[in-house]
């Protein structure tokens, strides 16, 4: 037996900035991706007709020249699968049946020996429309007139916490009513009111989808699928084929960026309902870039009409808003956004008086579906200028009237909740003192203007309140560990993180530490989806559990192996000591063999096998008519962004300086990474702030490309993001972590737009903040 | 809307081994048979399906065809097949024609300069063509072969609309010929795109001037405009005002004034007309600003 050394032991890994587990495989090009796999002679190709209409009924079909086409294999339309899905609201078909609602929606799959010939089969497929007048606008969509995109809108089956409309294109209504709106008016000094647009945007992952799957002899589907969330794919391909979850098979490699855009269902339906009919042939379908833009999801687009009013004191005394959202032709997610957006109307503010109403509505554009932030980039973008705009009319300091404003621990929200402590008001301090907010500082030329903005911002994860994760560890006998999850990794840095928890409570080295991939859902513990910025809280919780379920095994064979209490032992360095007999046994062997008994009696322990949930279980509904309720969320992360940026008057284009990024993330397991998610948000954000849209014209998109759509590249992000940590713990997060990943481009729209308007005088209400619209406007200004 | 095909369709590849060679290949059809440079702009346009050419004729491999020389007396000729990198890190094109290089390095990426020709961009004939404002002021001309033999032309004379050149079916672009630059010369391109890099130009704006003591003002000027009009064009108005006037940020404004409502711009996915028009302005005013400056320093 070896002396106990305490002073050598490796720090716990948790808090440390470790290297990303995946860094050298993705690096070096090793890392498998799902078009990387390969299948054999086998594979086929998929093809998909679309709508070239965003409003149509289907009045007949002929494939028959498609068909005959040398080299396809099958053809198959909405007549192969009849079954409504949907995650929240079944309102679609994977592909279409009686009418055609984007210009995208698939209409006929072609399956063949290679995806030009798919691709020349699907332009003799025949379709012939009767053309509907589209709804291409959310609030116009609302008029008794208007065209309905669902008439059997009450036939469908619904979430309970979701309230369609029958009879008009309401996918879901959201109110809130809290406290009185009505007389609260007449106590303000100062009131204002304006309406915000948000276009619909793409999340361009650098991984377009793609989905390979087979149907085997047995009848049961496998798809290989680019994925965030299988397990919610598994569940919606079963809703749509009326199968059980266990005849589908979902397996995820790494993901080429998602950002939202692969949770949930959209290119693997097709892929798997072309399989359907031709069983042992694995079918392949990629979206090229263009479709990516309109095929799968989009962010949906928002009008948002928002009234404030504040006291003489700067005290913000009610709020009215009206969400109009662009969902697109299905909600998918959108129905939940339009929720989520409702519940967290007042941004991370203390008004006493409020009354929103959230409407989620379809329209003839793209699915929207979630993306990096879930509505709160959208709704923020209204919220923060406006209040902006009181502190100007208030002449308040915009950071002072904040801080007198903000949420703390201990208050309630708007929907009633008691909030859990909050950094938020470090958060704002910090991020102004980080670009010398108040300091004038010179521009680089004559010809600019030079000012700096603020934008707060807050998110809860928005799912269903039973959204679980489950992991097991399994100890091999090197005393190295497997960790199984159904979180993805996304390029968020979650299996490094996983990795740490466990290495943290097992003692051991973080190397020691391996996550089973890819994640398939007939091997990996269930887990909801990759979504809402929950996998370091929610998998991180069911990670530490199944870690301490193994700890406490191993635990207790030492105690009995030593005759010692087990409150004396610990896991140190990769082995088990005791700090009363300072008895060190190694791991290794002891984790799989366990002891012998003394005396050659035969032995004790096995293998340690390891397993944890977690499912929040204090999350409670809202009412119908108030949206007020005990708890709508299990926690807000909460945050500021500032901006120090000059406008160009010849061109109106604007150059950030820097921006500060402060977020109060409860414990950061990794700082490294935590940062890593300040700086891809603020690139992000600034990219949707200064370019992004999807240019429709009735329901046609005009710039499904990289032509046209553009994002920001390495010369267009800030010179300087300054990412500051606040950490303030979550009562039940992993060593308090609260999750991160959509929040650092939440604020940053709307603080850009605000140091526009600092710089400029011109505020731009509706995304994206060109060059050009800020030159006209200026313009507009100069001419009076 | 009609998608781009999800790869590039089936072509008949031809690695021309001379321009003869390839001029004899060619023959009359373009809507059969087109050249290929570097091909970023011919691909983009058989996968959009807006072409659908069966055979494509390689120039890349002709011996010659690629060629830069630089000759004290007579100038600069660069062959059709050169790309822009190796136009833009020549040591005799950066020491007398800096103009052209900044001009060729606001073309797309790095990546795709080692690819695309200036050759192939001149043929594209695309009114967004990065290259074309700048090889206009310095004065460029062309050298075009057919089987029938070669001529020369004016790239002044060379655009005739979006898409559309001198060029007749069965002739090819060889070389593009600049002359000295002017003494003293100093020039600037400024491109303006939604994003800072690899965009196509919302409005691209190249002026050269150089001293001259006949002109009142003590000195010529050039200006040319990209992706404001049907092609690439010079502004010769502005240019005569500049040299007949005192230069004053009074007389360079009103020649910039004059560059815009020559400008002809259309609306679309990029920018309004409105806005480009603008911008004609604003950015023709502060190259010949900038350019006045240059030149000032210098004297
Ligand atoms: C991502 C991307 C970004 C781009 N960005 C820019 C930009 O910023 N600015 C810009 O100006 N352009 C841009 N382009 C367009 C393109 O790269 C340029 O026009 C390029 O110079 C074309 O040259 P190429 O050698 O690739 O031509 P090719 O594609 O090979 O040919 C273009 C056309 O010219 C014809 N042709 C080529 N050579 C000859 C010849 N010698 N004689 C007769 N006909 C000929 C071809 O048949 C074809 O019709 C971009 C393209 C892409 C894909």
């Amino acid at each position: 037996m070896t002396e106990v050394e305490r002073t050598v032991s490796a720090p716990s890994p948790v808090g440390e900035s470790v290297k990303r587990i995946d860094a050298f495989e993705k690096a070096t090009g090793a890392a498998p991706f799902a078009d990387d796999l390969q299948f054999g002679p086998n594979l086929l190709y998929g093809r998909v007709v679309r709508s070239p209409h965003p409003h149509a009924r289907i009045l007949s079909l002929d494939v028959s020249k498609a068909a005959a086409l040398p080299g396809v294999r099958a053809v198959v339309t909405g007549d192969n699968c009849d079954a409504r899905f949907g995650l929240y609201l079944r309102d679609r078909y994977i592909f279409c049946r009686d009418k055609v609602r984007f210009v995208g929606d698939p209409v006929v799959g072609v399956v063949a020996i290679s995806e030009t010939i798919a691709e020349q089969a699907c332009r003799l497929v025949e379709v012939e429309y009767e053309v509907l007048d589209p709804v291409v606008d959310p609030v116009r969509a609302l008029d008794p007139g208007a065209p309905l995109l669902h008439e059997n809108l009450a036939d469908y089956e619904v979430a309970d916490f979701i309230d369609p409309k029958p009879g008009t294109n309401i996918a879901n209504h959201f109110k809130v009513r809290k406290g009185n709106v009505a007389s609260a008016w007449d106590e303000c000094e100062v009131i204002v009111e304006r309406e915000f647009r948000v276009p619909i945007i793409q999340h361009v992952p650098i991984e377009p989808h793609v989905a390979v799957a087979e149907l085997d002899r047995s009848g049961r589907y496998t798809l290989w699928s680019s994925s965030q969330s299988p397990f919610a794919q598994r569940n919606l391909i079963a809703q749509a084929l009326e199968l059980s979850q266990s005849d589908i098979r979902v397996i995820a490699p790494y993901v080429g960026g998602g950002f939202g855009s692969k949770a949930g269902l959209s290119a693997e339906g097709t892929a798997v309902v072309m399989a359907m009919s031709v069983p042992g042939h694995p079918v392949k379908v990629r979206l090229t870039r263009e479709e990516e833009f309109f095929c799968a999801f989009v962010r949906q687009g928002l009008v948002a009409k928002t009234r404030v009013g504040a006291n003489a004191q700067g005290e913000i005394l009610a709020m009215k808003t009206e969400y109009y959202w662009d969902a697109g032709a299905y909600t998918e997610y959108g129905v939940n956004i339009a929720r989520a957006a409702g519940y967290s109307s007042t941004g991370p503010y203390r008004i006493p008086n409020v009354e929103a109403d959230s409407y989620c509505v379809y329209t003839n554009h793209p699915v929207g579906g979630p993306m990096r932030g879930f509505g709160m980039p959208e709704i923020h973008w209204g919220i923060e200028q406006i209040m902006d705009i009181v502190a100007e009319e208030l002449e308040m300091d915009k950071v002072e009237f904040r801080l007198k404003n903000v949420l703390h621990g201990g208050e309630q929200n708007v929907t009633g909740m008691v909030m859990h402590p909050i950094g938020l008001s470090e958060c704002i301090e910090k991020a102004a003192r980080a670009i010398n907010w108040g300091v004038d500082e010179p521009p680089s030329s004559p010809y600019a203007r030079r000012s700096k903005g603020i934008a707060v911002s807050w998110k809860a994860p928005a799912m269903p309140p039973n959204a679980g994760s489950s992991a097991t560890v399994r100890m091999n006998e090197d005393a190295t560990v497997t960790v199984a999850v159904g979180g993805q990794e996304i390029g968020q840095g979650t299996f490094t993180v996983m990795a740490q928890m466990v290495a943290g409570v097992l003692g051991i080295p973080v190397d020691w530490v391996q996550i089973s991939t890819p994640v398939d859902t007939k091997y990996s513990p269930y887990e909801w989806q990759t979504v809402a910025s929950r996998l370091t809280w929610s998998m991180g919780n069911a990670v530490v559990a199944a870690a301490q379920d193994a700890r406490r095994q191993i635990l207790e064979l030492a105690a009995e192996h030593w005759n010692e209490d087990i409150e004396h032992l610990d896991l140190r360095d990769g082995q088990v000591i005791s700090y009363r007999s300072e008895e060190v046994l190694p791991l290794q062997n002891l984790v799989v063999y366990g002891l012998p008994l003394p005396d050659d009696q035969g032995w004790r322990g096995g293998p340690i096998l390891g397993q944890g949930s977690f499912m929040p279980g204090y999350v409670t509904s809202l009412d119908n008519e108030t949206g007020q309720g005990t708890r709508a969320v299990v926690h807000y992360t909460t945050g500021c962004q500032a901006v120090d940026l000059e406008v160009d008057t010849r061109t109106g284009k604007v150059k950030i300086h820097r921006i500060a990024s402060a977020f109060d993330v409860g414990k950061a397991i990794n700082p490294e990474q935590v940062e890593a998610q300040m700086q891809g948000g603020v690139v992000q954000g600034a990219s949707t702030a200064l370019f992004e849209q999807l240019i429709r014209h009735n329901g046609v998109p005009q710039n499904a490309s990289f032509t046209d759509y553009r994002i920001a590249t390495s010369v267009d992000i800030p010179d300087e993001i300054i990412p500051i940590i606040v950490e303030v713990p979550q009562d039940d997060g992993p060593w308090g972590a609260r999750g991160v990943g959509e929040h650092p481009m939440i604020p940053t729209a709307p603080a850009i737009a605000n140091a526009v308007s600092a710089a400029t005088g011109v505020r731009i209400f509706d995304l994206p903040i060109s060059a050009e619209k800020i030159y006209l406007e200026m313009q507009k200004e100069r001419s009076g | 809307m009609e998608l781009p095909l999800p790869e590039l369709p089936a072509f008949d590849y031809l690695h021309a081994s001379s321009a003869q060679h390839a001029l004899e290949q060619l023959g009359g059809s373009i809507a059969r048979t087109r050249v290929l440079s570097g091909g970023t702009d011919l691909f983009v346009q058989m996968r959009a399906g807006s072409i659908a050419p069966t055979e494509l004729i390689d120039l890349k491999h002709i011996p010659g065809l690629a060629t830069i020389e630089f000759d004290e007396n007579s100038g600069l000729t660069i062959g059709a097949a050169a790309t822009m990198n190796a136009v833009a890190r020549d040591p005799e094109v950066q020491a007398n024609y800096p103009l052209l290089v900044r001009a060729l390095e606001t073309v797309a990426s790095y990546q795709l300069r080692n690819r695309a020709t200036i050759g192939g961009n001149l043929c594209n004939a695309s009114p967004a063509a990065d290259s074309a404002p700048s090889l206009l002021v310095l004065g460029s001309r062309l050298t075009l072969e057919s089987v029938g033999g070669q001529r020369e032309l004016a790239l002044n004379d060379f655009f005739k609309g979006p898409g559309e050149t001198a060029l007749t079916p069965g002739e090819i672009l060889t070389k593009i010929s600049l002359p000295l630059a002017p003494t003293g010369w100093k020039g600037r391109y400024l491109k303006l795109g939604r994003n800072t890099s690899g965009d196509l130009a919302i409005v691209g704006v190249a002026v050269l001037g150089f001293p001259d003591p006949e002109p009142t003002s003590g000195f010529r000027f050039r200006i040319a405009l990209a992706s404001v009009a049907p092609t690439p064009i010079r502004v010769a108005d502005a240019e005569e005002l500049l040299e007949t006037t005192t230069l004053s940020d009074e007389s360079i404004e009103q020649a910039a004034r004059i560059a815009q409502d020559l400008a002809r711009p259309i609306s679309d996915a990029r920018a309004s007309a409105e806005y480009r028009r603008a911008m004609v302005f604003e950015l023709t005013a502060w190259a010949l600003k900038d350019v006045r400056q240059m030149l000032e320093e210098e004297a």
